[in-house]
């Protein structure tokens, strides 16, 4: 037999009132997930096409500090590199900022363009690689159908202009937006990338093939990747930046923390995180408070009859890890509606890590146990005597 | 005073028990609210025994300190002057751990049930046996208790739907199941009609005798008088009176009654 699980039926006692308080805990639990989440979300945004490459050693100009920057390097330093034993192969991957008109409502706004040569599997994932063939055809492009809503419809088949030209999209990839793709990406062949962005008028920079935006190397099996990324360093020019792609030194990364250090997102999505925090405390703390207020002379009664401020601390403690753990669950289903709501119309990747699931809870659970820490105080200073009497 | 249970009055103590040692034992107890200034002597060379098997009601007006008296023998306040004993223990002196030890063995009866409103009959009155660590068999213990208050029949219902009456027979199941030899009750029946305030008495009064258990009761109820084998009187914080019912009830004629005994 066990105890009676006085914390347990106190809550429940009454469905009406428990069910408010768990829809508070979820509340909070809700506000840290979508400030928690939006944070994560536009850095993992920054970095969802960099880590598709596929690749293990990236070239960039060295003046590229990020995705943003439009600094291309010449062509001829990925034919040096590819020189270089453990190099198998050096795909040139060109991009660019060009406009776009939206289908329905002939709105023109910014998209990027990415490009490289077809034949390459520079972005292996099953979509991009089904319209392959179709890509080679002239003035054709794939359109990303995670591209924000404003860029219009984004179906196969369809024509609108692109930098001022007619252009036909054969076919439609999942990727999404991040800062330096404004409203989406647009996939084409480098021989269509040089029909849009070869000569587009006096204002704007002539493209061609000397030039390259980024540098992909395929290595042979079995290399050592720092290693090669040390020799091309010190054998190549220095107007280039060689990196590994993944790593915590790698091209990935280095994106990710430029966007953490020099931004404020960071800072402004934990402060309300840590907001979501404090409203879940007042919360549970109003709840237990109530609870504690109302069985005053309960508490005291079994204070009377002999069980100690341990027992009663207990009691308080078990009723603030209930709520964290039966208001976590509805505030992560919730929160899970909103990810997939918010992924939507954002084009930003809310993903639900088991991680920060897992932080999200100690948060809860810490915010339910300070909570019963503060209120706790009030039955531990109830004096029995004073039962008495009344 | 004297140490012995003899009324100031000069009335006859009657009992079997004068032999056995007083399960209550208080000798010189004085007792002060506050600090310094503010320090205010409730509580004047109270001398008391109480005996097994015996129903004590203290009677006295508001403030007399009969309520203190109560808390103090409940080990519910420390106790600094004089000398108190329950059951064989000193309670001057004693820390507020060793103090929860003492009200182990003590059944509290409030004038309000007390009883949480989550929990079954059953479950109000295994909370108290559940301090004894005897986990297996409470709820037969408990139900056992319940039959005898005669609530056999409302094991499994929650206090909304007991009445006022139930509800405080509960609470007397709940202050006797670990059979005590001591129970402190603070007006058990303000809150009772008439007929539902008689029925918990006559019940205490079985259960004392039974149990050959001490039953010190605070009351304002005049109606309730005729259950006790004694009648203390506290006035201004001292012992006014400690009589036989019989003789209480030979000097409060009603023609000659004192009024302060009920002035409620």
């Amino acid at each position: 037999m066990h105890r009676t699980p006085l914390a347990l039926l106190n809550l429940i006692h009454d469905r009406k009132k428990f069910l408010t308080s768990l829809a508070g805990v979820a509340f909070a639990v809700l506000l840290m997930f979508l400030f928690n989440g939006f944070k994560n979300a536009l850095y993992d945004s920054q970095t969802q096409l960099l880590e598709k490459f596929n690749a293990e050693i990236v070239i960039i100009n060295r003046l590229k500090e990020n995705m943003f920057v439009p600094r291309a390097f010449a062509r001829r330093r990925l034919y040096q590199a590819k020189a270089f034993a453990g190099v198998e192969e050096a795909f040139a991957v060109y991009t660019s900022e060009a406009r776009w008109k939206n289908a329905a409502t002939k709105q023109t706004l910014p998209v990027r363009v990415i490009a490289y040569n077809p034949a390459e599997p520079v972005l292996p994932t099953a979509d991009i690689l089904a319209h392959q063939a179709a890509l080679k055809l002239p003035n054709t492009a794939l359109i990303d159908t995670r591209a924000r809503a404003e860029v219009g419809p984004r179906e196969t088949g369809m024509i609108t202009e692109l930098a001022d030209r007619e252009i036909r999209i054969v076919g439609t990839f999942s990727l999404g937006t991040d800062f330096a793709a404004g409203n989406g990406n647009l996939l084409m062949s480098d021989q269509n990338f040089l029909r849009y962005f070869a000569f587009r008028g006096p204002e704007e920079v002539e493209r061609s093939f000397a030039t390259v935006d980024l540098g992909l190397l395929k290595v042979a099996p079995g290399t050592d990747v720092p290693r090669l990324v040390k020799t091309l360093s010190d054998n190549l020019p220095q107007d280039i930046l060689v990196l590994s792609k993944d790593g915590p030194d790698g091209f990935v990364m280095r994106e990710r923390k430029y966007w953490e250090e020099n931004t404020n997102i960071g800072f402004v999505f934990s402060l309300l995180t840590a907001m979501g925090f404090v409203v879940g405390i007042i919360l549970v703390y109003q709840i237990l408070y109530t609870d504690v207020a109302d069985h005053w002379s309960e508490y005291a009664t079994l204070k009377a009859m002999g069980y100690d401020n341990l027992f009663l601390f207990t009691v308080v403690m078990q009723e603030a890890i209930i709520l964290s753990v039966f208001g976590f669950i509805p505030g992560l289903l919730v929160s899970g509606l909103f990810y997939n709501l918010a992924a939507g119309t954002t084009g930003l990747v809310f993903q639900m890590t088991l991680e920060r699931v897992v932080s999200i809870y100690i948060m809860t659970f810490v915010m339910c146990l300070v909570s019963g820490a503060i209120a706790v105080r009030k039955v531990q200073a109830t004096d029995p005597a004073e039962v008495f009497g009344l | 005073m004297s140490s012995l249970p003899v009324s100031p009055t000069g009335g006859p103590i009657v009992s079997s028990h004068l032999s056995a040692e007083p399960s209550v034992q208080v000798r010189s107890l004085n007792y002060c609210f506050g600090r310094g200034e503010l320090r205010k002597q409730v509580l004047y060379d109270i001398s008391l025994d109480l005996f097994g098997g015996h129903i004590v009601i203290m009677t006295g007006p508001s403030g007399s300190g009969k309520t203190t008296l109560l808390t103090l023998i409940g080990a519910l306040r420390s106790v600094h002057e004089g000398s108190l004993r329950v059951m064989g223990k000193e309670l001057v002196g004693l820390g507020s751990r060793q103090l929860v030890d003492i009200r182990r063995n003590i059944g509290f009866i409030f004038q309000s049930h007390n009883l949480f409103e989550s929990l079954t009959a059953c479950q109000n009155v295994e909370m108290a046996v559940e301090l004894t660590g005897q986990l297996q068999n409470k709820r037969q213990q408990a139900i056992a208790m319940l039959e005898k208050v005669g609530l056999g029949d409302r094991v499994d219902y929650k206090p909304q739907a007991l009445s006022g009456g139930q509800k405080q027979r509960v609470a007397i199941a709940r202050a006797l199941v670990n059979q005590p030899r001591l129970i402190l009750a603070d007006e058990p029946t303000a809150a009772l009609d008439k007929k539902s305030g008689r029925d918990v008495v006559t019940l205490l009064q079985n259960l004392a005798r039974e149990g050959n258990c001490t039953i010190l009761m605070v009351t304002h109820d005049n109606r309730i008088l005729d259950v006790a084998d004694r009648i203390i009187n506290l006035v201004d914080g001292r012992l006014e009176s400690d009589e036989s019912l019989q003789h209480f009830v030979a000097t409060h004629d009603p023609k000659t009654l004192d009024r302060r005994m009920f002035i409620l």
